[in-house]
């Protein structure tokens, strides 16, 4: 037996107002009376949740229609501003505000973050795994940055464009620079896409504190002879992490 | 929506609760086009049933945290949330209650006697109920929550005058009130 059972009379005109007000049948002022009833009075409150619950019953009765994509477009908009979903350390890979904030911060900020998030879990701390970023600054107002990662351990480097755009029938050439030694080419880069670079084992040997990357813009398909060209539009030394 | 499981929506709903975007999206691919049958039944109007379903979706993604498992089935959660929001556009332009709040806190109240002895799944007594009713006025319970259609709307569907179906309706909610009492 609930409370609301054992109330009297005028408990029966409450019950039928919470029955309208479940409904959808009371105009707006009184509506909004019951509502803060409601939120006051625990039976009522009771009332309310009973109604719902058996009514929901009905829910199968509403129609499925399929909405038009726009509505979702719109949402995400909404919500998230222009970005697609996404998670994790995918996401903060392909986080383009968070590497222009490091290029602007320089390396020593990009060697914290990255220490701290690429490498999680960090299942070697002992290990003698090599990590090296570098963060390629632009050269005489070309406008274009790159930041590379390098780990050892995957002899790979990660590389991401920051700023830049690429002109017609032309091609970004990225280059790494030992000391005094001539550049040795690591091949054409987009400038609109993250990009992972497996280096041979030659690079791989000349690859750590202190090696020059830089990028050229060459003609279309790289430079033919194997040296650069092309000006230099960014360029930044490998730090190790 | 025959692959969607009761966990399957309260996990999603619970995962926007985390800010978990991909969670939402799969939530709005698995329950739009419910939610949207919702809107447009009521509203009537394509248009406004778009705008609404978008407002209705900020809500869940802005509340999902108040969602409450083991009270309504989430997806009788979504579609009140849908009905509310319809309601209230048809109620007013004016926003004089925000309906989803009042709904929610309750929803937050807390376990009770009787929700408990509601929680025993009884849900589908309202159809035996409705059909203990004259079909009339059964059909009239059913516009109002199906619909959203007014008293004044009812009156002129059912030809009759608008005190009349007042009288019938309510008459018939508490013979209704007292069966699934019962």
């Amino acid at each position: 037996m609930s409370q609301a059972d054992d109330m009297g009379d005028s408990a029966d005109g409450d019950k039928v107002l919470v029955a309208e007000y479940v409904l959808g049948l009371l105009d707006a002022a009184e509506h909004d009376r019951i509502a803060r009833r409601i939120a006051a009075e625990p039976t009522l409150a009771a009332e309310q949740r009973m109604w719902r619950l058996r009514l929901a019953s009905l829910d199968n009765e509403f129609a499925e229609v399929t909405p038009p994509q726009s509505v979702m477009s719109r949402l995400e908009s909404r919500l998230f501003g222009s970005t697609a979903a996404g998670g994790g350390f995918a996401n903060w890979w392909n986080s383009l505000a968070l590497w222009r904030g490091l290029a602007a911060g320089g390396v020593a900020v990009a060697v914290a973050a990255i220490g701290f998030s690429v490498l999680q879990p960090r299942l070697d701390v002992d290990s003698v795994a090599t990590q090296l970023v570098a963060a390629l600054q632009s050269q005489e107002g070309s406008g274009v940055e790159f930041v590379a990662f390098y780990d050892s351990r995957t002899q790979a480097v990660r590389l991401v464009g920051l700023e830049g755009e690429q002109p017609a029938e032309k091609d970004f050439e990225l280059w790494y620079i030992k000391g005094d030694e001539p550049a040795v080419s690591m091949g054409v880069i987009p400038v609109d896409q993250r990009t992972s670079i497996t280096l041979d084992a030659a690079a791989q040997q000349k690859f750590g504190e202190g090696t020059v990357l830089a990028v050229t813009l060459e003609q279309k398909g790289g430079s033919p002879t194997g040296k650069a060209q092309g000006p230099i539009v960014a360029v930044g030394k490998a730090t190790s992490i | 929506m025959v692959s969607n499981t009761t966990a399957d929506i309260a996990d999603l709903i619970a995962r926007c609760a985390l800010r978990d975007r991909k969670a939402f999206a799969t939530l709005y691919q698995r329950t739009s086009a419910k939610l949207f049958g919702v809107s447009l039944r009521i509203l009537k109007d394509r248009a406004e049933a778009e705008e609404a379903l978008q407002e209705v979706y900020v809500k869940i993604w802005q509340r999902a945290d108040r969602y409450v498992a083991g009270g309504y089935s989430p997806i009788s959660w979504l579609v009140a949330v849908a009905r509310n929001h319809a309601l209230d556009i048809l109620r007013a332009r004016k926003p004089i209650t925000d309906d989803i709040d009042a709904a929610l806190d309750i929803a937050d109240a807390g376990p009770d006697p009787e929700q408990a002895a509601l929680d025993k799944g009884e849900r589908t007594r309202i159809d035996g109920c409705l059909a203990e009713l004259e079909e009339a006025k059964a059909d009239a319970v059913r516009g109002a929550y199906l619909d959203g259609f007014s008293y004044e709307e009812l009156a002129a569907r059912h030809n009759v005058p608008l005190n009349t179906m007042r009288t019938w309706l309510r008459r018939s909610l508490i013979k209704l009130r007292e069966c699934l009492a019962a």
